[in-house]
């Protein structure tokens, strides 16, 4: 169980990007949504101790991650929102290095475990392949196996269908929700379906504080009979924006379908509908003044 | 459109940190320069920081470094939007190719222009320095610096900046582009050495984009009132050279254009599907448990290593720098063997190539060393792998350990590559004694562990900056301290970064004990290094630490434990090593500087010069017992001089000096007392109770010490006592005995130095013929004496001193040898001891000897037949030789000269030992300096001059006369023309370079290149015009008149006298010529045309121009009347070709040339191919090429 506590970090220019974050995150898949620049990265990034932040608490199992950073790298797998790979080399040398440095020092054991996970993560037909040369879903079924190495407890995974096309991010989903079984998985993802697919409990982050968390179905329940549809003209937008509030927009056929949140029938047309968990997010954004939703 | 992209492209570059870096580093070097009376780029003591000459050759030198610069400014135009990912971005506009590329060049040639103004502002700047000597600085030339800046450096920037531009365009890559820099600089460097020789200069001097070979031909041979005064014209050579770099830079220009492709974003290869052995079944292995003990370290460890070497020696840049690095390496050792001054060659052994191997492959390893550490250090940043590497449970410090020992490695395999190197050169130069153990223990060792010092440095620099440029920026300002921090009087090795005290090799006495101070250097340095490794372990950035003071405060915690006891036993090792070194430098031995030298010696002439002048008691007698304890090291020096009062007048002093290190442990004079001691200069004055009456005899007893115990701190050169050592002890009579009296010798004579320390600029000696100076010799106020020296050394060794041995004696493990010289010596005569083999002939009743190393057999019989050959000449020509006796011995490479002492000649192993004779067109430099040495047996040490001008030419160029004339008989006319000519270009070079004045032959003051170059030219003139035989008879009647006589000495006066006593009335004005005036001749072979005669012969008709020119001491000229018979000729091949043969000679004559031109007129037997005045370069002229010309063919 990891669990972070009154987290605060404010980088050297000032910006304040945690404020205060506590989250308790049990066994199994769970979902860090929000939009960019949420403090999603500052906060995966502290939580495999590669920033040390202003204030706060970490804490997994008896590990005090703040004090004993290197105790938890132990046990952690981490796969970056971005990284880079080296010129010349292969994927299978790449993650043999890994192993290395994961602390799987004999040579047979490792060739196990990088060949086990090459199959695991299906990337070996290009195991020989420089890793420079891959696609992006390659590349980040590449840092799952390398997150992967020595059997972690902590597995934190930031941001990483961005930039993949459909089957990739289907893939990758899968991989990740096998190995969400037993362990610790920390998502953070600013795509709804991501967390709606796959993760028993979430919390939303933004502006630097959770200002929502709890298990989807919950979060739905709360907002069921509070959510209703109307197919409008774009012109009139501007119009029903003064009068509602519309918590997301998006174009069908041609025309904007909105979503607005409202405690009884506006009237005008609208029509109830089930809220799903983006309506979950794109309320609860709207709830902090700064991110009005635009037209997606 | 191109003028808009231009403009962009030059505010871009303005605001980059590059330019103003850049600007900044190229005028505090050029400011540097100016401000420092310590670094020098073609000045000299009379040429001015600021003349025309300077401000070209510096903006030349400048523009060469300015490449690096110029070349990042447009590289970095052409790749920036590669680099930035912005280029998709920028190729999707409607901006034309052509528009946006030479828009970025311009905008990125004018920055470089405009920054290379640095150099030109801060010369300019420079020159109104208020604290520069004002005899330094010359007027404001506003010409010479538009000339130096429009006409010498923006062609070599053009050049460089197209050349780079279109190499970033075709290869779109930095590195490359760098590597293409390196190539270039060494490419240059090699021609560099390819330049001098006489066929590929002008081939240079017209084909140079960077300039410098072309300034210095249009240049060679100015005197410094020309250089302080004139620019180059711009024309012939020079003119050519300017437009050939414009031209090439308008190529490559045009070159980038169809470079530049619009090449596809970098894809990675296909794998070869060859082996593809199925997948294992999914799951198949139990996922592995990872385990964190010591065996995990240490294979983290050897991954980790095997990881960062990969990545330095994977790339291509490595290994093109590892090539560039072995080409230049390769060059120098090809070239070390060059004995340059004749042409001749050496051997190449091992010690002669150690240091020139480390001193041409240093640089690349540093620049390796500085490069990989910023690479290996910021890799994971720069590739953004740096987040997943991080997170790993890898400790700390297998990040610094591993990619420290890369570099190392890296390093150590790049030395072992460059000792390879070396023995091939050794192989292909038919050398086959490869000594393998001294490549190992003398050179990579010690380079191993002092570029492990690098590393480690480079390793702590790029951890403590912020950034890599600024790692890299600290590396650069180390290496610039290496130069400077010396030059600011800090020099010792315990405060510069990695130094250590340098080694001088010998295959006689191997490092010596020298060593011992280098590894206690290193001992010190490896625990600072250490110390500073743990230290960068403490600050390793790990993510992001945020901000300095936050990985300060980590530190702490990194560093307890295990890495807290290494810095701890490091800084303990460090003060262990340091106070014990200091113990040997500064306690036990005195810690000097080159400045703190310079100042002692001022000093030293203040106090004491005036007592140069004080009549002295002459020295008719020394007994000395001498005893040598190689291995201490020790040589005890006890004994008596004979005073005798050969003046006129009672003496009342009697002054008496040793060497500033010598332990004086007792010095007594028979009745006089000790009246004042110089402590500070080990001098002393003693004053008799009763004056000491002419003719009265007098004894001095004394008993010195020379030693050393421990070690000294030196930079380049030792400053460890080499005089002696286990094997080859040489110690002259200077360094272990008392001198009587005062006198000039190796006082300060750098004329900027004297007048920093408030010195008059320049120590004048009297004009010959001086009466008060004729009552010394130059060889000192002692005279000639009778001389028994007894010298004890080890039982293995074989003591040498000067006169016959009448006892040699071994007991107890010691040898002592007594020696008694059979005609009297002057008080300058060596000890020597080593563990020598002897050869000995006997020929015409004297014993030639050669005392040498047993590995050192080579050249002993050429030695040796080259005695006979001086022994005949002299005996027959000048007098009979004076010993029994002659003996070369040799003596270890801590000095590279030959020497004549009394029947002694101590020469170097550096030189005529490992002498190379397999070519036989290569002048016989064993011969040449056995000759000499034995000339002086006459000339020094049978008449020698008075303390005054022209003292030398009694001893050095009549050494010199009489050495040509041997080798004329072993060798023919022919090797002594190729001889002169090395003496010609070797005189014209060194007049321009002199600092004081030139003094004409009769005058000369100790200037090298007039008593020995000029001389050889002089005399050999002499003896074409008047016949050897007269010559020879003048030297006879010197020879009776002075030899072996003491005060008045002679001087050149004397011998100008001789000399015109035998010569007809003709020829006096040629001696005025040769001796009293600095003479030289511009003669040249307009044209010849040859016309067929109908009786098969031909009509050859030769123009000639001749001037005759009168110089001053600063080189300016006027023009003198000529009329002289001089010799003209008709040639089959050109005279100073090497194929040339005397039967091409078609037809020779002597002919009256006259100022102006003259028309000569022949009939030929043969159709000659060329034609020319003075053909064999007989006389002083500029432009030896000029006085032959091809015939051509009329009619």
């Amino acid at each position: 169980m990891l669990i972070i506590e009154a987290l605060s970090h404010i980088y050297p220019g000032g910006t304040k990007a945690l404020d205060d974050v506590s989250l308790t995150i049990p066994k199994g898949m769970y979902g860090l949504l929000g939009p960019n620049g949420a403090g999603k990265s500052t906060l995966m990034r502290i939580v495999a101790t590669l920033l040390a932040p202003t204030s706060g608490f970490v804490r997994f199992d008896d590990i005090d991650v703040l004090k004993h950073p290197e105790a938890l790298r132990r046990t952690l797998g981490y796969l970056p929102q971005d990284f880079g790979v080296y010129p010349y080399v292969s994927a299978e040398a790449m993650l043999d290095h890994m192993a290395v440095l994961k602390g799987i020092a004999d040579r047979r054991e490792r060739r196990a475990t990088v060949e086990a996970l090459l199959v695991q993560v299906n990337l070996w037909d290009q195991r020989r392949r420089p890793l420079a040369g891959f696609s992006g879903g390659m590349r980040q079924r590449f840092g799952i196996a390398q997150a992967l190495i020595g059997a972690p407890r902590l597995i934190v995974v930031d941001e990483p269908t961005a930039g993949l096309d459909p089957e990739e991010r289907n893939r990758f989903l899968n991989l990740l929700a096998e190995i969400g079984e037993n362990v610790v998985v920390l998502l953070s993802t600013h795509i709804v379906a991501d967390v709606a697919d796959l993760c028993p409990a979430m919390a939303i982050i933004c502006e630097g504080q959770i200002v929502r968390h709890g298990a989807p179905g919950d979060l739905m329940a709360a907002l069921a009979g509070r959510i209703w549809m109307k197919s409008i003209d774009k012109t009139e937008l501007a119009g029903v924006r003064e009068q509602h509030q519309v918590i997301s927009t998006r174009l069908y056929s041609g025309r904007t379908v909105i979503h607005v949140l409202a405690d009884r029938d506006p009237g005008h047309g609208f029509a109830p509908t089930l809220g799903g968990l983006e309506d979950v997010y794109f309320s609860t954004l709207a709830a902090t003044p700064s991110h009005r939703p635009a037209a997606a | 459109m191109l003028a808009r992209v231009a403009a962009f492209e030059f505010r871009q570059q303005l605001r980059a940190p590059l330019f103003w870096i850049a600007t900044v580093i190229f005028f505090l070097l050029t400011f540097g320069f100016m401000a420092s009376d310590r670094i020098s780029i073609g000045d000299t003591a009379n040429i001015h920081k600021n003349s025309p000459f300077v401000i070209g050759q510096t903006h030349l030198m400048m523009g060469l470094f300015f490449m690096f610069v110029s070349t990042a400014f447009v590289a970095g135009a052409a790749l920036r939007d590669d680099e930035t990912g912005f280029g998709p971005i920028v190729r999707a506009t409607p901006l034309g190719k052509f528009a946006y590329l030479y828009g970025r060049f311009a905008g990125a040639f004018a920055a470089a222009a405009l920054s290379f103004l640095a150099v030109t502002a801060a010369m300019a700047i420079g020159g109104f320095l208020p604290w520069i000597d004002p005899e330094r600085l010359g007027p404001f030339r506003p010409d010479a610096y538009l000339f130096a800046y429009a006409v010498l450096g923006l062609p070599v920037i053009a050049f460089t900046s197209t050349l780079f531009f279109a190499v970033a365009a075709a290869t779109r890559s930095m590195a490359w582009t760098f590597v293409a820099v390196i190539a270039l600089v060494t490419i240059y460097a090699i021609c560099g050495i390819a330049f001098g020789k006489p066929d590929v200069e002008p081939l240079l001097a017209r084909w140079d984009p960077f300039g410098l070979f072309a300034y210095d031909v249009a240049t060679t041979y100015w005197t410094a009132s020309e250089r302080n005064t004139l620019l180059p014209a711009l024309k012939g050579a020079l003119l050519f050279d300017r437009l050939f770099a414009l031209a090439l830079a308008a190529g490559f220009l045009a070159l980038a254009y169809p470079l530049w492709g619009q090449r596809a974003a970098p894809g990675g290869r296909a794998a070869a599907p060859s082996r593809r052995p199925a997948a294992p079944a999914r799951g198949s292995a139990p996922p592995a448990a990872p385990r964190f003990d010591r065996r995990t370290g240490l294979a983290q460890l050897a991954a980790r290593t095997r990881f960062d070497l990969a990545q330095v020696i994977g790339g291509p840049v490595f290994w093109v720098i590892l090539g560039l690095g072995l080409a230049n390496a390769a060059g120098s050792l090809w070239t070390a063997t060059d004995d340059d001054r004749y042409g001749g060659a050496l051997l190449p052994v091992t010690r002669i190539l150690i240091p020139v191997l480390d001193g041409s492959l240093y640089t690349f390893l540093v620049l390796i060393a500085a490069f990989y550490a910023g690479e290996l250090v910021w890799r994971d940043r720069d590739r953004r792998a740096d987040s997943m590497i991080d997170a790993t449970p890898a400790p700390d410090w297998t990040f610094i350990v591993p990619k420290t020992a890369a570099v190392i490695l890296v390093l150590i395999a790049t030395l072992a590559v460059g000792v390879a190197a070396a023995i091939l050169v050794q192989a292909a130069k038919g050398y086959f004694h490869f000594e393998i153990g001294k490549y190992l223990l003398w050179y990579l060792l010690p380079g191993s562990v002092d570029l492990a010092f690098v590393a480690a440095l480079a390793m702590f620099f790029q951890v403590v900056a912020p950034a890599k440029a600024v790692g890299w920026g600290l590396m650069v300002l180390y290496v610039i301290s290496r130069f400077v921090l010396p030059g600011m009087g800090i020099e010792h090795n315990l405060l510069l970064f990695g130094e250590t005290n340098p080694v001088p090799l010998s295959d006689m006495n191997g490092e010596g004990r020298f060593w011992i101070g280098a590894w206690w250097f290193r001992a010190w340095w490896s625990a600072i290094s250490l110390a500073l490794l743990v230290v960068a372990y403490g600050l390793w950035r790990r993510g992001a630490p945020g901000g300095p003071a936050r990985r300060i405060a980590r530190t702490p915690r990194r560093l307890a434990g295990a890495p807290g006891w290494l810095l701890a036993g490091a800084l303990l090792a460090a003060a262990g090593t340091g106070g014990f070194i200091f113990l040997n430098t500064d306690v036990w031995n005195a810690y000097r500087t080159q400045i703190g030298d310079d100042r002692w010696l001022a000093d030293y002439e203040r106090t004491l010069l005036r007592y140069e002048t004080v009549p002295q008691p002459g020295v008719v007698a020394v007994r000395m017992a001498v005893n040598i304890q190689p291995g201490v090291p020790a040589l005890e020096a006890t004994g008596t001089y004979e005073l005798e009062n050969k003046t006129a007048a009672p003496l009342r002093q009697v002054h008496v000096r040793f060497a500033r290190d010598l332990e004086v442990r007792a010095l007594s004079v028979e009745g006089a007392r000790p009246t004042r001691t110089f402590d500070r200069f080990n001098y002393r004055i003693f004053t008799f109770d009763t004056p000491m009456a002419p003719g009265e005899r007098r004894t001095l007893s004394f008993d010195t010490r020379l030693a050393e115990r421990g070690f000294r701190t030196s930079r380049r050169e030792t400053r460890d006592l080499t005089a002696v050592v286990h094997n080859g002890t040489f110690a002259n009579s200077f360094e272990i005995a008392p001198m009587i009296g005062m006198d000039r010798e190796r006082l300060l004579t750098d004329r900027a130095k004297r007048r920093k320390y408030g010195l008059p600029v320049e120590l004048r000696r009297p004009p010959p013929g001086d009466l008060a100076s004729r009552a010394w010799s130059y060889a000192g106020h002692a005279g000639w004496s009778a001389s028994d020296i007894t010298v004890t050394t080890d039982a293995d060794q074989t003591p040498v001193a000067p006169g016959q041995e009448v006892s040699d004696v071994t007991q107890g493990g010691r040898r002592t040898a007594r020696f008694v010289a059979e005609a009297p010596i002057l008080q300058f005569f060596s000890i020597q001891s080593a563990r020598y083999a002897v050869r000995t002939v006997r020929y015409e009743g004297v014993d030639l000897s050669v005392y040498f190393d047993p590995r050192h057999a080579t050249n002993v019989g050429r030695m040796l037949k080259a005695m006979k050959a001086s022994l005949d000449y002299y005996q027959a020509n000048f007098s009979p030789y004076q010993f029994r006796e002659a003996r070369i011995v040799e003596f270890p490479d801590y000095g590279r000269f030959a020497q004549s002492f009394a029947g002694t000649f101590p020469w170097s192993e550096g030189l005529g030992f490992i002498a190379d004779y397999r070519d036989p067109s290569r002048i016989d430099m064993v011969t040449y300096v056995a000759a000499h040495e034995f000339a002086h047996q006459w000339w020094a040490h049978q008449i020698v001059g008075a303390d005054q001008q022209g003292a030398t030419v009694l001893s050095e160029t009549l050494a010199q006369y009489s050495a040509l004339r041997v080798m004329r008989r072993l060798y023919g006319p022919d090797m002594i023309r190729k001889f002169l000519r090395y003496e010609l270009d070797s005189y014209l070079r060194a007049r321009g370079g002199e600092v004081a004045a030139e003094q004409p032959l009769e005058r000369v003051e100790d200037q090298g290149y007039i008593h020995y170059r000029k001389g050889s030219l002089v005399m050999d003139r002499l003896a074409e015009e008047i016949g050897e035989d007269k010559v020879n008879a003048a030297l006879r009647s010197l020879l009776a008149a002075y030899a072996f006589k003491g005060a008045p000495y002679p001087t050149s006066l004397d011998l100008v006298a001789a000399l015109r006593a035998q010569a007809p009335p003709d020829k006096q004005a040629l001696i005025s010529d040769l001796f009293e005036k600095i003479t030289l001749y511009d003669l040249k072979a307009v044209s010849a045309r040859a016309r067929r005669r109908p009786d098969g012969r031909y009509d050859v008709r030769l123009e000639v121009s001749a001037t005759k020119l009168y110089a001053d001491g600063q080189g300016r000229e006027r023009p003198a009347p000529m009329d002289e018979i001089l010799t003209v000729g008709l040639f089959a091949a050109k005279p100073d070709s090497s194929g040339f043969r005397p039967r091409d000679v078609i037809a020779l004559a002597k002919r009256d040339i006259r100022s102006g031109t003259s028309t000569f007129d022949f009939i030929a037997t043969r159709k000659p191919a060329f034609a020319g005045v003075d053909p064999y370069d007989e006389l002083i002229q500029r432009d030896a090429a000029a006085n032959t010309v091809a015939v051509k063919q009329a009619g």
